[in-house]
C-alpha cells in the first residue's frame, strides 16, 4: 500500500475519463490522438501506483512498452493522417468514411 | 509535502488535459499536452520511478510531442465543421456513459481495499544496486524477449511511415 494511494489512483482514473471524452466528442484527428495519448497517461499512472504497492517492477515494464508502442503508433497514424490529407483536403474523421458501409 | 505535490501536479495534469479537449486550436492543444505530459512525470518521481519519468520526459513531451507538433504544422487546419445533430446526440450519450464510468471506477475500483504482495523489489535491494541498476537486471532477463520484440515493433512502425507518407511518382 503506497501513501496516497487512492489519489494517485483518482487522478489516473481522471485522466483516463478525459482522454475518452476528448476522443469521443472531437473530430479533429490529430487531436483524437492526443486524447489517447492522455488515456494510455492515466492507465500509465495507475500501472506504476501498483507496481509501487507491490514492491515489484512489473508494473513498470508495462509502461515501458506503452511508451515503446505509442511511438511506434504515433510514427504511422501520423503518416495515415499526412496520406488522408493528401487525398481529402481535411483531417476530419467523419469524413474517413472509406471503411464504412 | 508529497500530498501538496501530488494534488497541485494532478490538478495542473487535469486541467492541462481538459484544455487539450476544449483548446481551439490544434497547435495550442498540442502545447497543452506537453504540459500534462511533464505534470504526469512529476507524479512517476512521487512515486519513486525516476527512470520512467526521464523516459516520459524525452520520448512522450519530446519526441511524440514534436512528431504531432510537425504533422500539424504540414497540415493545413482549418476550424472543424459545426456539429450536426446526430453527433450532438452521440455527445451527450457519450459523456454520459463516461461519468457512469467514472463512478463506477472511482467507488468500486479505488475504494476498494486492495491486497497487496510482497514482491522482489524490496527497498534494500533499491538502496543497494540504485533503482536503473535493478531494472536493467530484470529488463535484460526476465524481459528480454518483449524487449526484442518492442525494438523490432519500432523498426517496423518506422519502416511503415516512411513507407505510407512517400509520394507516389
Amino acid at each position: 500500500m503506497v501513501d496516497n494511494q487512492s489519489i494517485y489512483l483518482t487522478f489516473a482514473v481522471i485522466l483516463f475519463v478525459i482522454g475518452a471524452a476528448g476522443a469521443i466528442c472531437r473530430r479533429n484527428a490529430i487531436v483524437v490522438f492526443m486524447c489517447i495519448e492522455i488515456m494510455l497517461a492515466g492507465v500509465s499512472i495507475a500501472f506504476v501506483t501498483f507496481s509501487r504497492a507491490n514492491h515489484s517492477l512489473d508494473g513498470i515494464f508495462m509502461v515501458l512498452f506503452v511508451m515503446a508502442v505509442a511511438a511506434a503508433e504515433a510514427a504511422v497514424g501520423l503518416a495515415i493522417f499526412l496520406l488522408m490529407y493528401r487525398k481529402q483536403g481535411s483531417i476530419d474523421l467523419d469524413k474517413f468514411n472509406l471503411l464504412k458501409w | 509535502m508529497e500530498l501538496v505535490f501530488l494534488l497541485i501536479c494532478g490538478g495542473v495534469a487535469v486541467i492541462a488535459s481538459l484544455l487539450v479537449i476544449f483548446a481551439r486550436s490544434t497547435l495550442h492543444s498540442a502545447l497543452w499536452m506537453v504540459l500534462s505530459f511533464f505534470m504526469v512525470a512529476i507524479i512517476y518521481v512521487l512515486l519513486h520511478a525516476q527512470f520512467l519519468a526521464m523516459l516520459q520526459v524525452i520520448v512522450y513531451a519530446g519526441a511524440i510531442m514534436m512528431f504531432i507538433v510537425y504533422a500539424i504544422m504540414m497540415l493545413n487546419l482549418r476550424q472543424e465543421a459545426k456539429s450536426k445533430v446526430a453527433t450532438r446526440i452521440s455527445k451527450v450519450v457519450g459523456v454520459g456513459a463516461l461519468i457512469v464510468l467514472f463512478l463506477e471506477l472511482t467507488l468500486i475500483g479505488v475504494s476498494h481495499n486492495m491486497a497487496t504482495i510482497q514482491g522482489p523489489v524490496t527497498d534494500k535491494l533499491v538502496a543497494t544496486y540504485g533503482r536503473v541498476a535493478v531494472i536493467s537486471n530484470f529488463l535484460f532477463s526476465d524481459y528480454l524477449l518483449p524487449f526484442e520484440v518492442a525494438s523490432i515493433l519500432l523498426t517496423a512502425g518506422v519502416v511503415g511511415a516512411v513507407v505510407l507518407a512517400k509520394r507516389e511518382k
